[in-house]
This record gives structure tokens, C-alpha cells and sequence, in this order.
């Protein structure tokens, strides 16, 4: 079963809530870009790290981040990201959504049995 | 013994080899061409520049070391493209192959010595005549009516801009060699 189709609706679906786990990762603590990378990583949220830069820049376009430069230990500045007022408002709306999602699955799977 | 290059990426300087920075330019150019978000471009571009840099270093274990192909291509693999396919296996085997092997001329329009839209001057290139004649016969065409005058708009529309070293080297027919894009880059 695990053929081409499979894994395009796997990467679909992780793909839809990779900007709400952006928001939550920078709801935690602010983060550079290899921070933020690392850990979707970890969480096999992202195969290759191309995806999410332009995801970054249309956030923070939104509104919904803002970046500032950082002094780093080792090398040139870094390019911190952190979440504004409007993205935690955004977040707490996809908290919502997410529960939902839950939910509604969790029924359906019910009464599917 | 190799040709290696001075680059800056990122806000930090290395020293690469000519093959690994032709693949390098490629995929970036690649990568500009995927993202399609218009002026915002500029802003994804920087991080990933400022991405590849990190990595660079962290795999090198000096200043001095050179970064080479295989490096690259790994970087690349990593990175992917921006709506998250693989890079193609075509774009790494072509260039790891043998690169300037086949020399493909295309009609650009040429934005450094343009008069109006740069037509005349790219079709010069891809015609391989003067550039003067080319105008001359473009006015001529124009004083006889407005088919001169549509046909250059056309030609206007239909022609993409030169906008990137490679595809300058595209249009005068030149081979994509790191010395070549060096002419015609922006970071000189």
C-alpha cells in the first residue's frame, strides 16, 4: 500500500499544518531558521528544509512574524524569528481547528468500527 | 590542480571549486525560478543563502578547506526545492557528468545594452549579426507601418529577460562555465 499515492496524502496533510507548527515552535521560544529546521525535522515534519523558507517569508509578510538580527558566538549575525500579537491570535484560532479535527475523526473512526 | 573561486554567501567568504559553483549557481537559480512570490523572493533567497552558508561551515574543518562538489551536492539534497520535491536526478547527473558538454543557444532579450526592450539586442546574439543592423532594420520596419511596430512589441512579450548569469550565457550561445557566469553576474 505504501506506493507514490500513499505518501502524497501523507505529505499533504503534513504540509497543511506545517504553519501552525511553526507558530507553536515560536510560541515556545523565539528561533533562527536552523533552529526552527532541526526540530520540524525531528519531528518529520519536513523532508528536505527548501519547503520552508518561503513559508517564513509569507508569514512574516502576514503579520504573523517578525525577525530581528542577532549577534551569534560564531559567524555573521543571525536572523531570529519570533511570533507577533496577530500570530498568537491566529494560533490559538488553529488550536481550536485542531481540536476539532481530533474530534472528528476520533467520531468517525468510531462509528466506522 | 583546480580552479577555485572566492564567493560570498551568506555574509561569510569561501573558497569553492569551479565545478561545485556552477552546480551551486544552478540550483539557486533553480530554486528563484520555483518560488514564485514576486518581490518577497528576495527576502526567501536571503535565508537560504544564509542557510547554505551554515552548513557550508559546519562541514568544513577549516577556512582554508575548499568546498567541493560532493559537498554541494549534498547541501542540495538537503535543501530540496521550495514546494518540497527532490531535487530532479537529471539536474545533479547533468552537471556531475561533463559540464559545458552540449552548448544550447537561446533567444533572450538582453538587459544590459538595451535601447527600448532589448529585443534587437538579443536577437543580434541569437542571430549572430550586428546589433546595429538589427535596429536598422527594425526603424526601417517601423517607418513602413505598424507591422514593425507589433512585431517588435510581440517579440517584447514573447522573449523572456536575460535575468540571471546563466541565462546570459545562454543567449550569446556560451558554455555555463563558473567563468563565464562570473562575466555576467551581479556579485562581482
Amino acid at each position: 500500500m505504501s506506493d507514490i499515492n500513499t505518501d502524497n496524502i501523507k505529505s499533504q496533510m503534513r504540509k497543511g499544518v506545517l504553519e501552525y507548527c511553526i507558530l507553536s515552535i515560536l510560541d515556545n521560544h523565539d528561533a533562527y531558521a536552523s533552529e526552527l529546521i532541526s526540530q520540524l525535522k525531528e519531528a518529520s515534519m519536513i523532508v528536505v528544509e527548501g519547503t520552508l523558507y518561503p513559508l517564513l517569508t509569507r508569514q512574516k509578510n502576514q503579520g504573523l512574524l517578525s525577525y530581528r538580527w542577532e549577534e551569534s558566538p560564531q559567524g555573521p549575525p543571525r536572523k531570529y524569528y519570533s511570533i507577533t500579537a496577530k500570530g498568537r491570535a491566529l494560533l490559538a484560532e488553529m488550536d481550536g481547528v485542531w481540536e476539532e479535527l481530533i474530534q472528528t475523526i476520533a467520531l468517525l473512526r468510531k462509528n466506522s468500527n | 590542480m583546480k580552479k577555485v573561486i572566492n564567493v560570498g554567501i551568506g555574509g561569510r567568504s569561501f573558497v569553492i571549486d569551479e565545478d561545485a559553483y556552477q552546480q551551486l549557481e544552478k540550483y539557486l537559480d533553480k530554486f528563484r525560478d520555483k518560488i514564485g512570490m514576486g518581490i518577497q523572493t528576495k527576502d526567501v533567497m536571503e535565508d537560504l543563502e544564509q542557510r547554505i552558508a551554515e552548513l557550508f561551515s559546519e562541514s568544513l574543518k577549516s577556512e582554508q578547506e575548499v568546498v567541493n562538489l560532493s559537498l554541494v551536492n549534498k547541501v542540495i539534497s538537503q535543501l530540496g526545492m521550495p514546494d518540497g520535491s527532490p531535487v530532479e536526478e537529471d539536474f545533479t547527473s547533468c552537471v556531475s557528468g561533463t559540464p559545458n558538454s552540449v552548448v544550447t543557444k537561446r533567444l533572450y532579450r538582453d538587459p544590459d545594452s538595451r535601447v527600448i526592450g532589448g529585443v534587437c539586442s538579443g536577437l543580434a546574439y541569437y542571430l549572430n549579426v550586428d546589433v546595429v543592423l538589427v535596429r536598422v532594420l527594425f526603424c526601417i520596419a517601423f517607418m513602413l507601418g505598424g507591422v514593425g511596430f507589433w512585431g517588435y512589441i510581440i517579440f517584447w512579450i514573447v522573449t523572456p529577460l536575460a535575468n540571471t548569469a546563466s541565462k546570459k550565457c545562454e543567449m550569446r550561445g556560451l558554455p555555463v562555465t563558473a567563468e563565464n557566469l562570473r562575466k555576467f553576474s551581479i556579485y562581482k
